[in-house]
């Protein structure tokens, strides 16, 4: 198990494309990956509704967690995507 | 995908004798003479500049529909000058010629027109009218149509056709729909035919009507074994279910805001891709897809809904950091124990 922070960058936050093109990363690796946002709740990333559910705004502290067998490689991806700001203003 | 090799079939000629099927009632001046001439567009000419002599470009290949404006102008002129102007529309190889409101052709005209092979056709009904229905009765002979593999089934008044690799199994999501009260339209071979440039028509083949096959049943009769409620005979194309197998490594569209539309015999219509694999209910899928449609006819977006109210909640989250985050529907439960 592997995991790390990532604050939310772009200006509009974790709204719905974001939110699908976490899901759609998410689903391409084996392991398990959720989130724990900022009322500790924790959330399935495959789960589209659940990752709305975050509502992240701008500046979101967000945890990845992620488990199974292409961790890493899950972990880094996703920390990436979130850096990118999901191709959005920031 | 099945819909790449859709098989068109345009007509292009409709004879005069098809004329009869339009659904007004049509009465032969002069016997069958000219009854095998044809038609080769929808178009309809009222040729009022050809009677006066200016033939230039007389659309002499068309229905040519004579009214009262038409005939008032002949019987105004004297016997010459009328045989000429009607020389001048019958000298073109003209198919037909339509006469509204009861109007009749005097004999000589009658057999300058039959020496020349044109079917002379009598309505009762008035010219504008005529036009209409002669056109809508045009228009769909010249139609395009075209013949589909699939499923065509009316679900809660939606037209849902059902496509994919043979076997996948659309008979068999046909049949658990029309025992769910739904209704058949057309299996394996659906006929579509193109209205108005936007609406594609479905209906089955006369020959096959509502018979269909059950992999390792044979053919059974779904007019016969279910009755008539659990049929029709034509309805519009709303959406297109494209089933296929479960691919692991395909992305499917998980929120639905981006509607999908594909383009058929130049129509677009409204698509979704559904995966299938055991234990998923395409049945019940394919009832949501129709309804989820009908609320969408009716102004109400689910997806956009939600997104919107999710932006909502992110920006009321961004101005007030660290306010309520309330996760719950029901914020605080009273007494009430329901």
């Amino acid at each position: 198990m592997v995991e790390q922070t990532v604050t939310v960058k772009n200006r509009a936050g974790v709204h719905t494309r974001p939110a699908a093109m976490i899901v759609k990363l998410a689903a391409q690796f084996k392991s398990d990956i959720s989130f724990i946002g900022e009322n500790s709740m924790r959330i399935n990333a495959k789960s589209i509704i659940g990752v709305m559910t975050l509502a992240a705004a701008q500046g979101t502290d967000l945890h990845i967690i992620t488990n199974g067998a292409d961790e890493t490689d899950a972990l880094s991806k996703m920390v990436a995507l979130f850096d990118s700001g999901f191709g959005e203003p920031l | 995908m099945s819909l790449t090799n859709i098989n068109i079939i345009k007509h292009d000629k409709v004879s005069v004798r098809e004329l009869f099927d339009a659904p007004l009632t049509l009465v032969s001046m002069n016997d069958e003479t000219g009854w095998d001439n044809v038609l080769q567009d929808e178009n309809i000419h009222r040729p009022q500049l050809a009677l006066t002599g200016f033939t230039d470009l007389f659309t002499s290949e068309r229905l040519q529909m004579l009214g009262n404006t038409e005939m008032y102008y002949l019987q105004s002129l004297d016997e010459d000058r009328r045989v000429q102007a009607f020389i001048n529309i019958a000298d073109r190889s003209v198919p037909v010629i339509m006469l509204t409101n009861n109007h009749t052709l005097e004999p000589l005209l009658l057999k300058i027109a039959t020496d020349h092979n044109i079917a002379v056709l009598q309505t009762d009904v008035e010219t504008t009218k005529a036009i209409h229905l002669i056109s809508e009765f045009l228009d769909d002979k010249f139609a395009v149509q075209g013949a589909v593999h699939g499923s065509f089934v009316d679900v809660y008044g939606v037209g849902v056709l059902f496509i994919g690799r043979s076997g996948i199994g659309k008979s068999e999501i046909a049949l658990d729909l029309i025992e769910r009260g739904h209704r058949l339209v057309a299996d394996d071979i659906v006929m579509f035919t193109k209205k108005r440039d936007t609406v594609l028509m479905g209906t089955g083949t006369s020959l096959v009507k509502h018979f269909m096959e059950i992999r390792g049943l044979g053919i059974i009769d779904v007019r016969q074994m279910f009755g008539i409620r659990a049929i029709r005979f034509q309805k519009r194309l709303e959406i297109v279910v494209e089933l296929e197998d479960w691919d692991p490594n395909k992305e499917y569209d998980r929120t639905g805001l981006d509607e999908s539309m594909r383009e058929i015999m130049g129509v677009n219509i409204s698509s979704i891709k559904l995966p299938i694999f055991p234990g998923k209910n395409i049945t019940v899928i394919s009832e949501v897809i129709a309804l989820n449609y009908l609320l969408k006819t009716y102004g109400y977006n689910a997806p956009k809904e939600f997104a919107d109210k999710l932006k909502e909640e992110i920006e009321r989250r961004a101005k007030y950091k660290h306010g309520s985050d309330e996760q719950r529907h029901v914020s605080y439960f009273q007494g009430d124990e329901e």
